[in-house]
């Protein structure tokens, strides 16, 4: 074994510029069901990062279950180790493995004969703590993923998916694993309350930052939950295992592209945020200056628009030369209204969206507040586009059928 | 089922109750019917001896004897089986043994305790054991059906926080599969009490004597004792049975 394990960096995040320590790593993980000629999975080998969530996701029956199952030993590898924390796990008591290690299932299993209390004080209670420290951990789970502690009498069939689904998230943290293994956890779920949850989710990995193996067959979703995604081809072999960034901007071959699908250019750009990108300048004035000093503006900057904004610096109107010739019409009224304005952490996907329906191809970037920061047009997120690709691709230049990303979807 | 007892709580108490006193109060009833009326007889000889209190209560004992001793070991016996068979490492002999439950069930009563009477010869135990045989199936049955219809994703949730095999039984798969084992036990407690009556048939006692000298004799009034009698018992016995179930039920199903 020993030999083989030099080369386990194969199959290591290509950017491999990461600071954080190794939580999970497997080394040639191989799992053969009887019965069946080809093995489920082929000398796996990679390593999971502590603190990311990493997204096995592939196509039916490749084999990414089998492998995410392997890591708490609810299927024993046939041949590799495993190795939690340092620790080769491969062989230890696999109950005392799994206790250190959250689950959650796409049916989610709650017992139903349990309360919501005791669904949650399931491995605690194993673990012996006492019941004062459960129920203060249970009401704060409770609290943790957005329900009250009001749930903790009812029974699992009193509750809705999507509680019943927090509650499953609740439960696979209670003993507060260091990783949490989630197979397709919000797959039986409703398309909006999906989303709702995987925002909740997002929001709650950001405090909690545990180490996440998450299966999906999704890649939009992949693609939104992953810090890192591994694409797995038949027998799960790792066809990409990159971020999200990356293997949108770069996949390596076909199959990573084909899996990935029509519009990467366009998925890509809800992984930026218009924060990521510097606004372009334009002219601006407040209202209160008074026309002379919007026609002066405008001259000065030789923009045929000026945008006018508030005493509290939140845009109001767009006007051009035509529009505040005389001063007949007061600079409430002038031009149009501003309209087109994303916030600071909107996506580029959002944004992009936003400009269609403007006025001039262009958003008004503003803060939580909604004053002013500055204006993004096409050719800035165009730009942005290009220098996110690997640097042999790009265009140096806009070039208009491949840098459009809008055509780019096909 | 389930509708039913959370339309008792909702309603608070009084409504099930009121449901759970109507059937004793009837079987009650029945009973105090058949004793006015058989005062009411002028006795002869034979009847006078039968139908004394010593005799009808002795002969109750016995067959209510018959049938929790047979339920308690058909529930030992039975639900082992049934989770035994449910194992993983018992699926191939599931279908040789479920045939066996059958074959003792499709016999008919009075055969199985006739050929156990041959081998073991007369008395309570043969009848015992033969009740036995014949109430076994139902509680198998059950058992594995309660145990088969416990969700898969359950378990896996179970084994996958650190629960062992035997946690993840004793604790989920016995507990939910309850109500359906009961019902089967409920089964066969009235399969017991029905069969009790056979015992008599192989000197074994219970209110099988007042329906067979009844008959023997031609004396109605014996006949017609032993038999109310028989099947007051056994809707009784069904009675405290629905109770059970309703109680041992585990919440939140």
């Amino acid at each position: 074994m020993s030999e083989k394990t030099a080369d386990g960096a194969n199959n290591n995040p290509t950017d491999g510029s990461t600071d954080h320590d190794v939580m999970i790593r497997l080394e040639h993980l191989v799992k053969r069901f009887p019965g069946q000629d080809e093995a489920a999975v082929e000398d796996l080998s990679m390593d999971i990062y502590e603190g990311e969530i990493v997204v096995l996701v592939g196509p039916s029956g490749c084999g990414k279950t089998t492998t995410m199952k392997m890591i708490n030993r609810i299927i024993e590898p046939t041949e590799g180790r495993i190795i939690l924390e340092g620790d080769d796990v491969t062989n230890v008591n696999p109950d005392q493995l799994r206790r250190r290690i959250g689950y959650v299932i796409q049916q989610i299993g709650l017992f139903p004969h349990m309360t919501i209390a005791d669904n949650i004080a399931t491995v605690p209670r194993m673990l012996g703590w006492d019941k004062q420290r459960i129920s203060e951990r249970t009401d704060e789970l409770l609290e943790t993923v957005g329900l009250n502690s009001s749930f903790k009498s009812r029974y699992p069939k009193e509750l809705s998916g999507g509680q019943r689904q927090r509650i499953g998230v609740a439960r696979a943290m209670a003993a507060d694993p260091p990783v949490l293994l989630m197979d397709e956890p919000f797959g039986a779920i409703d398309p909006i309350t999906r989303e709702k949850l995987q925002d909740e989710f997002l929001r709650l990995q950001q405090e909690i930052k545990k180490t996440i193996v998450f299966v999906t067959h999704d890649i939009d979703e992949a693609i939104k939950m992953g810090d890192r995604i591994a694409i797995l081809r038949q027998q799960s072999k790792i066809a990409q295992y990159d971020t999200p960034e990356r293997i949108l901007t770069d996949p390596t071959d076909d199959f990573v592209e084909d899996f990935i699908g029509s519009g990467a250019s366009i998925k890509r750009l809800s992984l930026s945020r218009v924060s990521d990108i510097k606004p372009a300048n334009w002219p601006v004035a407040e209202i209160s200056e008074g026309h002379n000093s919007v026609r002066e503006k405008m001259r000065a900057a030789d923009r045929e628009y000026v945008l006018l904004l508030d005493e509290r610096r939140r845009p109001k109107r767009w006007v051009s030369m035509d529009d505040i010739e005389g001063d007949g019409v007061p600079l409430e009224e002038a031009g149009w209204p501003a309209v087109a304005i994303v916030e600071e952490n909107a996506s580029l996907y959002n944004t992009l969206d936003t400009m269609i329906t403007s006025y001039k191809g262009s958003a008004i970037v503003v803060d939580s507040e909604g004053s002013y920061k500055g204006v993004v047009d096409f050719d800035t997120v165009l730009k942005t586009i290009d220098s996110m690709r690997p640097p042999d691709q790009r265009l140096g230049h806009i070039n208009e059928d491949e840098a459009d990303p809008v055509g780019g979807e096909r | 089922m389930t509708v039913d007892a959370r339309k008792g709580t909702l309603l608070g108490g009084v409504p099930r109750w009121t449901g759970y006193l109507i059937r004793p109060v009837l079987l009650g009833a029945v009973c105090l019917a058949l004793y006015l009326w058989v005062n009411s007889l002028q006795l002869d000889s034979i009847e006078q001896r039968v139908l004394t209190q010593g005799y009808i209560v002795q002969r109750l004992i016995e067959h209510v004897w018959y049938a929790f001793a047979t339920t308690a070991i058909v529930v030992v016996l039975a639900v082992s089986a049934g989770v035994l068979l449910t194992r993983p490492f018992a699926r191939r002999i599931v279908p040789a043994v479920v045939n066996a439950g059958n074959i003792g069930f499709a016999v008919p009563s009075i055969g199985v305790l006739v050929l156990l009477a041959i081998f073991f010869g007369l008395g309570f135990y043969p009848a015992l054991a033969a009740f036995v045989v014949y109430a076994f199936l139902p509680v198998l049955r059950n058992t594995m059906v309660g145990l088969q219809q416990v969700d898969d994703s359950v378990i896996e949730a179970g084994r996958g926080m650190g629960m062992s095999k035997s946690a993840v039984l004793f604790r989920i798969e016995l507990p939910l599969a309850v109500p359906i084992t009961l019902a089967g036990i409920r089964t066969a407690l009235v399969l017991a009490v029905g069969t009790a009556s056979l015992a008599t048939f192989i000197d074994g006692g219970a209110l099988g004597d007042l329906i067979d000298t009844g008959i023997r004799q031609s004396r109605d009034s014996i006949l017609i004792t032993g038999s109310v009698l028989t099947a007051v018992l056994a809707l009784f016995i069904d009675w405290l049975a629905s109770i059970a179930e309703d109680v041992l039920r585990p919440k939140g199903l």
